[in-house]
């Protein structure tokens, strides 16, 4: 494996972020800032580069852009388990509550090699129908995610049969108002069409080719406002007989202290990764929109 | 299919199905009604009079609200609000229809009404469970106000 993961030293890959969103905190709000959705109903920002939870994309569009406006996020996020660390940085922009498009680079850390694989994400989401609060029909949305990694070296040692390929997603979502003991409520559910070795990162497909559609869902609980609590569930791709691949989920709170900015933090477990049994560990991200 | 694979069939979606069910009973079977959790006469008044005082300092909507006599506004949508509660009132003004026919309203001036009547309830100490009732029962009423 010496065309694997290139060696690269430790720095502060949170920082610039966490400056960056102290800075969008202090600076009042211009009134060209689009928000015509309701607080929270952008969700945040997933590990694929996608808008809603965090381990996976919703049938939400990120930011709060309505009708006839278009908005913004950056994010960054870290999830770190007991053998591995991913960080993730990116950006999205939503056109009138319609489209949704993505761009992302996460930074996958094998901690005991002090190793990076990287991979970037480019991801688009089209709203079909729906609306996520409003109105029988729940927002119904059409999503791909295309992954490239940037080290392949690894992902071909294991056996996977290529380096970039593209996810596909159906969701659906909707959030009730007076849900659950009165308190807004969010459920959402996905089928995705996948080939990714853990995300991707080991590459796509393999020697062993399981399953191509597997099932997500997301339950969102709006204590307050400003706070929802939650948990996440997804099902992945086993391709790679030497690595046995798991299904991953999360237990998360997410704090809306206004449409500018959101704070999530999570408990993760993501089951074997890369023949580590019983990864878990702590998820946080920030995002900003405007 | 025989009856016994059909229950087989929805095992997996007892959790979704329990979900929903549960998100549904909130709007049933309460011994308070809404009317009362808002603090009835009282409550609804200070709740319009926030809701007037947040539409009147947003730039968003304020000029759709122009030609509106206040007066007859509060009026009515304390007459609205009580009834949509379920409160002892009637409500003499127009239908949602009729009010808001020729306006075209967006989505984004809905939700913003939307947030100037939560942050009246928010001034107005109303209880985040009742927020949401009166929320819930008044959101369904957006196809008959908004893109007409």
């Amino acid at each position: 494996m010496n065309r694997c993961p290139s060696r690269q030293t430790r720095t502060g890959g949170m920082m610039l972020p966490g400056l960056l969103l102290g800075l969008l905190l202090t600076l009042p709000s211009p009134p060209a800032f689009s928000e015509g959705r309701l607080a929270g109903t952008g969700g945040v920002s997933s590990i694929n580069g996608s808008g809603g939870g965090g381990l996976t994309g919703w049938a939400t569009l990120a930011g709060y852009a309505d009708t006839g406006e278009t908005s913004g996020t950056v994010y960054a996020s870290r999830a770190d388990v007991d053998d591995f660390r991913l960080d993730v940085f990116g950006a999205s922009a939503t056109f009138s509550n319609r489209l949704e498009i993505g761009l992302a680079r996460q930074h996958f850390t094998i901690k005991a090699a002090d190793a990076r694989i990287e991979q970037d994400r480019f991801t688009a989401k089209w709203r079909m129908a729906g609306d996520l609060i409003y109105g029988k029909l729940p927002q119904l949305s059409l999503g791909v995610e295309h992954g490239r990694l940037r080290d392949t070296g690894t992902a071909l040692a294991l056996g996977a049969a290529d380096t970039q390929d593209t996810d596909y997603i159906i969701s659906a979502a909707r959030a009730w108002i007076d849900g659950l003991f009165h308190r807004t409520t969010l459920l959402n559910v996905n089928l995705r069409r996948s080939q990714a070795n853990q995300y991707g990162i080991l590459g796509f497909g393999g020697d062993d080719p399981g399953r191509e559609w597997h099932a997500e869902g997301a339950l969102a609980w709006f204590a307050t406002r400003n706070i929802a609590i939650g948990a996440e569930y997804r099902q992945k791709p086993d391709n790679l007989s030497a690595l046995r691949e798991q299904s991953a989920r999360d237990l998360f709170l997410a704090w809306f202290p206004n449409k500018r900015v959101s704070v999530t933090a999570a408990w993760l477990d993501l089951g074997a990764i890369a023949g580590q049994s019983d990864q878990t560990g702590f998820y946080l991200s920030l995002q900003a929109a405007f | 299919m025989t009856v016994r694979n059909r229950k087989k069939h929805w095992v997996g979606l007892r959790p979704l199905i329990l979900v929903m069910a549960l998100a549904g009973c909130g709007t049933t079977g309460q011994s308070d009604t809404l009317f009362q959790e808002l603090g009835g006469h009282e409550g609804i008044d200070r709740i319009v009079d926030e809701f007037i005082l947040e539409i009147a300092n947003d730039p968003r909507v304020l000029p759709r609200f122009e030609d509106s006599n206040v007066q007859r506004f509060r009026e009515m949508i304390t007459e609205h609000f009580c009834m949509v509660a379920e409160g002892p009132c009637e409500y003499t003004g127009d239908s949602m229809v009729e009010i808001h026919a020729g306006m075209e309203l967006s989505s984004p001036e809905f939700n913003a009404v939307v947030e100037d009547l939560i942050a009246a309830m928010e001034q107005s100490d109303i209880p985040l469970a009742a927020q949401n009732r009166l929320l819930a029962r008044l959101a369904r009423l957006r196809p008959e106000i908004i893109r007409i």
